[in-house]
């Protein structure tokens, strides 16, 4: 007799197909360019990277031709982590990295989960200025539906210009 | 640039079955489908850990073999199958209660065409040429006429 079955294997598959908004694509085509592109709400002010189409406040439409508007590749880190990779399978991470939230100079608002490098885990600090190291233009994806800068910008590096001070971002901080 | 990028998500999950669901795998793995019995001596299968009239739990040690033909009691028609389901043809999931059983088993029905699946009908398991102790153990039913 044959061991009794105690597990079973199930392999949860989940495949997804995004269809991308006019607003989105125009996005990535910016970045397959070298830019990164936002709109500026017509009635506040505000300037929203990546571009929704609309303000949310003000609940406005907004779109590419009238209110595109592009920000530095430049910013201030807000907030970060330090990533410790646990060795799971799957897992493609071997060493300490850094993802941090970074405020561009000129959005309203800050971009999260970008990763940091060039630069000792332990010398990331809230207000470092680093500036978007980008893949060569033949690399770029462009847009990227899991969200992000990923197909575009390889990491952000520390500038060496003075840290921002608090009251700089401190309305950015999560 | 792609306008519908796509992008897989996979998680390979190892689930441990616990003693009741184990023995009724063990079972299709062996070529036999398992029925347990409530303290009030309804056959249940699937088998279930709890009576679920009473939520008693069923006794550990009262097993017996059903099947393997049985009744459609209840189905619907899966007229364009996804990628993941059992079959690539049209095909019935159906509620099936199999002799001398009193619950019903889900399970895929290869009957062909919409017009041969009818309630009350008479089916019978068709087993996978490798069986592991899983329910695909059992790749389908299909009509016992056929």
């Amino acid at each position: 007799m044959a061991e009794p079955v105690r597990f079973m294997q199930q392999m949860v598959s989940l495949e997804y197909k995004f269809r991308a908004s006019p607003t989105l694509l125009e996005y990535g085509e910016a970045l397959a360019e070298g830019r990164i592109a936002g709109h500026r709400c017509p009635e506040c002010g505000l300037v929203y990277v990546p571009p929704a189409g609309f303000c949310t406040i003000c609940v406005v439409p907004t779109n590419t031709a009238e209110h595109g508007v592009d920000v530095a590749d430049r910013g201030i880190i807000t907030s970060f982590t330090v990533v410790d990779p646990i060795q799971y399978r799957g897992q493609k991470e071997t060493e300490v990295y850094v993802l941090a939230s970074i405020l561009l100079d000129g959005a309203s608002g800050t971009i999260g989960q970008q990763r940091i490098a060039e630069v000792p885990p332990d010398d990331v600090n809230m207000g470092m200025r680093v500036a978007a190291v980008w893949l060569p233009k033949d690399e770029r994806k462009g847009f990227d539906p899991r969200g992000g800068l990923g197909g575009a910008i390889r990491h952000w590096k520390p500038t060496g210009e003075p840290a921002a001070t608090l009251e700089d971002f401190a309305e950015h901080i999560i | 640039m792609a306008k519908v990028p796509t992008y897989k998500l996979e998680f390979p999950y190892k689930r441990s079955v616990g003693p009741v669901i184990g023995t009724f795998l063990s079972g299709l793995r062996d070529g036999v489908i398992l029925a347990n019995r409530t303290e009030g001596g309804r056959v249940l299968c699937p088998p279930l850990e709890y009576d679920p009239e009473t939520g008693e739990e069923n006794p550990d040690d009262d097993w017996s073999e059903v099947g393997p033909g049985g009744v459609v009691t209840g189905w619907t028609w899966i007229e364009d199958p996804g990628p993941k389901q059992p079959l690539d043809r049209p095909f019935a999931w159906a509620l099936i209660r199999l002799d001398g059983a009193d619950t019903s088993l889900v399970h895929a029905l290869d009957a062909g065409e919409l017009d041969r699946v009818k309630t009350g009908m008479r089916v019978r398991p068709r087993w996978a040429a490798e069986r592991v102790g899983h329910i695909t153990d059992i790749e389908c039913f299909e009509p016992e006429a056929s």
